[in-house]
């Protein structure tokens, strides 16, 4: 006998919103508490999602990877949840109002929706298992549900998604569902489907046809539509975060994007997880803070490489690279700040750059002090592509380092004294530090008091959509959709999403509409939505991660104090740490557990 | 406490012993399997990498079920494979690789080629399967070294006419390692490594590639070297490379 029955939990409001709260904790969301290593609803988050993408670095984490925590047996149970939900309300139903009634059961479809997305994403097609199974009570090969399609997954999650979208009101409570939450939803999950549809190579069938792998290239433009159609949804009912915001003033812009992620009353956000300390925490600013504030024995887990600060403007730059050398010698800077000064606000809103203010402070990051000689100007410390440390170069003797954190001031030759590195590192042999040169500064609360930066103290909200996604959703597929010869608006209508992101961003706008590209478009993307643990998915939906990630070396920029110049340079070079990062075409599709395999009689994957 | 700790553990143990008592009545596998990847333009064996993403032969073994759970293992560098514990039983056997894929399915699951062998596998069975390669990767000549880096020279071509694995060149490697000649896209080292794709490959099929080791290599050793090449075509999970054989290099 169960001691808490149906009818304690069914009868009463409080009761339902119990039910509520289990199944929205257990939403699938790739938030603070996500890493590909470790699964969601994790505190430890140190091998986190940026690090496998080709935005950051992390000294955890050496190499590409699939995703080591397979999401399928917590996705069943509850979806089991949901379904049980659904299908025992009916009894209760004279205790509660229509309004009621249809917006748990909108929200209920919300969340299954979400968990089946989770799945297709990853496994392509997979059991749609739509009521409670009964174990025992059925016979065991009705339990064994075999694979959908990889569409029918797909179309499974739009179903479920515009059944909420009807059900649901136009505003909840914060942190559950609404109309518009279903519909961003939608333009994410059909987005992706248009785009295996689309760039997909991968194909497998079962014995009755059912393409479990891969999307027939036929729909891709029925997904694109879809998730165009429900983007436009949103429209006049959110708008970009502005508050702060003011033409021409790049400091203004720099401080609206960085208030962006902590104004609960965002126009901007559409679904957002609260957290609050000390019932539902996590760690992301402990783990992420720069090695000079590090209070907690965490610190610099994300190092934005250089290649991700390359994808903004507003530096000098040569071939798409920044330029760091004049006639084959380093420029020289008088500030640490001046190569970025100018830099785009959306980039210093995004990445820590070195010798920028964070709590009142400046965040320290150089990797040496350069004793030799300048007459004639500074060469290169290291040859070309090189991949070997300073202290092991031909240039060692010109520079002093520092190996960790512990370091002993040099004397400049202006009698001053002067740490090595920065306070935040680089350290040669430590990399508990701004390995790249750079730490992140998305979502890095800078009102949190110093000594607070501890594990499970942070509690600001997770967003999971927020308006710029849905025009970047918006964009993609209109672009898709006029490359496909769908009409000459959706061009201009993609063209008029990516400026009002830029508009925000404080970069530069779009001149000719008709000149965007899907490049570009995908370009705004990783650059808006870097660090929000949506990059991984994108890269792997367009089927470009195993181009990103063959066999890459990333790269990183290290300051310098050029002493008997009085002057700051920097060197372009690949990690120190040599690290290569290779993606295996078969993790397109995740492995499925092996045991669900045996069990189930499912069929595996390719290349598994 | 102590005796309750000893009395679980001495349960524990007696529960692990009486679950060994059952004998296994089923005999152990001792068929063997074995046979060569042909290339089917030159008659040669077909050159690949140890492991899952070179060539992986995958068998289905129809005894017990008819929708049973693929077995697989992997072909020698060398293109041949040997086998010797095999369950006797019926088979359907695929070699899958870097080559036009003997079962081919078209767009909506219908088996168009099927060049899988199925057969009943008892004592010693050879099967040699001829294939189609994606790429076909040539010495010219015999590569040289200065006494710091290695130098060869390679060609790749075409293995194929089917116009569905037309797909461009997208990497071309000078693998090399000095530890053992088990080379490859599996196996090398990578500060010395010399790595070609995208734009640097446009006019390369057909054309000799000359191919340098990157950095200094450390003298007093010797090298295993190989030159492997791929299109930008996924079979089984991976894009595979084609291979010219291992060559050794002094350097003094």
């Amino acid at each position: 006998m169960n001691v808490v029955q149906d009818k304690d939990v069914f009868s009463s409001e409080n009761g339902i919103k119990s039910y509520l709260a289990r199944v929205y904790g257990q939403i699938p969301m790739e938030d603070f508490r996500y890493s590909p290593e470790r699964g969601l609803n994790m505190f430890w988050i140190i091998m986190p999602s940026p690090a496998y993408t080709g935005e950051a670095l992390c000294r955890d984490v050496h190499g590409a990877l699939s995703e080591n925590t397979k999401y399928w047996g917590d996705a069943y149970k509850l979806i089991r949840d949901i379904n049980y939900f659904l299908e025992t309300i009916p009894q209760y139903e004279a205790n509660f109002s229509q309004d009621q009634l249809n917006t748990w059961k909108g929200e209920m479809l919300f969340a299954r929706a979400f968990t089946y997305y989770a799945l297709a994403k990853r496994y392509g097609g997979v059991p749609l298992v739509n009521e409670v199974l009964k174990y025992l009570e059925q016979p065991i090969e009705e339990l064994k549900v075999p694979r959908s399609s990889e569409a029918g997954a797909f179309d499974e999650v739009k179903t479920d998604l515009d059944e909420a979208y009807n059900l649901l009101p136009e505003s909840n409570q914060v942190g559950r569902a609404t109309k518009y939450a279903a519909a961003a939803l939608k333009s994410r999950a059909m987005l992706h489907a248009g785009s295996i549809a689309k760039y997909n190579q991968i194909s497998l069938f079962d014995d009755s046809n059912n393409r479990l792998c891969g999307i027939e290239a036929s729909k891709a433009n029925d997904y694109f539509k879809e998730a165009y159609d429900a983007a436009k949804l949103l429209e006049g009912h959110f708008s970009l975060y502005k508050n702060a915001w003011k033409a021409d003033d790049k400091n203004a812009q720099y401080q609206n994007y960085i208030d962006m992620f902590f104004d609960e009353s965002s126009k901007e956000n559409i679904l957002v997880r609260e957290y609050q300390y000390p019932n539902s925490v996590h760690g992301y600013d402990c783990y992420n803070i720069p090695r000079q504030y590090m209070v907690g024995g965490y610190s610099s887990y994300v190092c934005p490489m250089l290649d991700y600060v390359e994808l903004f403007e507003g530096f000098p730059k040569e071939n798409g690279k920044i330029k760091t050398l004049e006639n084959g010698k380093y420029v020289l800077y008088d500030n640490l700040t001046d190569l970025f000064k100018d830099a785009e606000p959306r980039l210093r809103a995004t990445v820590m750059l070195p010798g920028d203010e964070f709590k009142g402070d400046n965040f320290e990051s150089w990797r040496g002090i350069y004793i030799g000689p300048t007459t004639g100007g500074i060469s290169p410390l290291l040859p070309e592509g090189a991949i070997e440390k300073y202290e092991a170069s031909a240039s060692k003797d010109n520079l002093v380092t520092s190996s960790n954190a512990g370091q002993t001031a040099y004397q400049l030759s202006n009698g001053q004294m002067m740490n090595p590195a920065g306070r935040s590192g680089r350290f040669a042999d430590d990399a508990a530090c701004a390995i790249s040169g750079f730490s992140v500064r998305k979502w890095m609360n800078p009102d949190m008091e110093a000594s607070l930066v501890v594990e499970n103290r942070s509690d600001q909200s997770w967003i999971e959509f927020r308006y710029a996604e849905i025009l970047l959703n918006r964009a993609e597929a209109a672009i898709e959709l006029a490359a496909a010869g769908q009409g000459a608006n959706y061009q201009a209508d993609a063209a008029q999403c990516i400026n009002e992101i830029r508009e925000r961003a404080g970069a530069t706008l779009l001149a000719d509409a008709s000149a965007l590209t899907i490049d570009d478009v995908r370009l705004e993307r990783r650059k808006e939505l870097g660090f929000e643990n949506k990059t991984w998915w994108d890269l792997k939906r367009w089927r470009l991660m195993d181009k990103e990630q063959n066999n890459t070396l990333y790269r990183i920029l290290m300051p310098f104090y050029a002493d008997k110049e009085n002057k700051w340079f920097f060197d372009a070079r690949y990690d120190e740490r040599a690290e290569r990062y290779t993606f295996d075409t078969k993790w397109y599709h995740v492995e499925i557990p092996s045991d669900e395999v045996v069990k189930n009689n499912i069929k595996q994957n390719p290349g598994y | 406490m102590k005796k309750k700790v000893y009395s679980l553990a001495a349960g524990l143990i007696l529960l692990l012993g009486s679950s060994c008592q059952k004998f296994d009545n089923y005999d152990e596998p001792q068929e063997t399997l074995k046979g060569t990847i042909i290339d089917k333009g030159t008659g040669q064996p077909m050159q690949t990498e140890v492991g899952d993403n070179g060539v992986r032969i995958k068998l289905l073994e129809y005894s017990w079920s008819d929708n049973p759970e693929p077995y697989f293992f992997t072909v020698m560098q060398d293109g041949t494979f040997n086998n010797t514990k095999i369950f006797k039983g019926n088979y359907n056997i695929e070699p899958q690789g870097a080559f036009v894929p003997l079962v081919q399915t078209d767009g909506s699951g219908n088996v168009t080629v099927d060049e899988s062998v199925t057969t009943d596998i008892k004592g010693a069975v050879t099967l040699d399967f001829e294939v189609e390669p994606f790429l076909r990767v040539e010495w010219v000549g015999e590569p040289s070294n200065d006494g710091k880096s290695i130098t060869a020279q390679v060609k790749v071509t075409r293995g194929t006419a089917n116009p569905g694995y037309q797909q461009a060149l997208s990497d071309v490697y000078l693998f090399i390692h000095s530890a053992n000649p088990y080379v490859g896209n599996n196996n090398y080292d990578q500060r010395y490594v010399k790595h070609l794709s995208g734009d640097e490959l446009n006019d390369a099929l057909g054309n000799t590639i000359t191919l340098t080791t990157t950095g200094e290599l450390p003298a007093g050793r010797t090298y295993y070297i190989r030159v492997g090449a791929r299109i930008d075509k996924d079979i089984a999970g991976a894009k595979r490379y084609n291979y010219t054989d291992v060559k050794e290099v002094q350097i003094p």
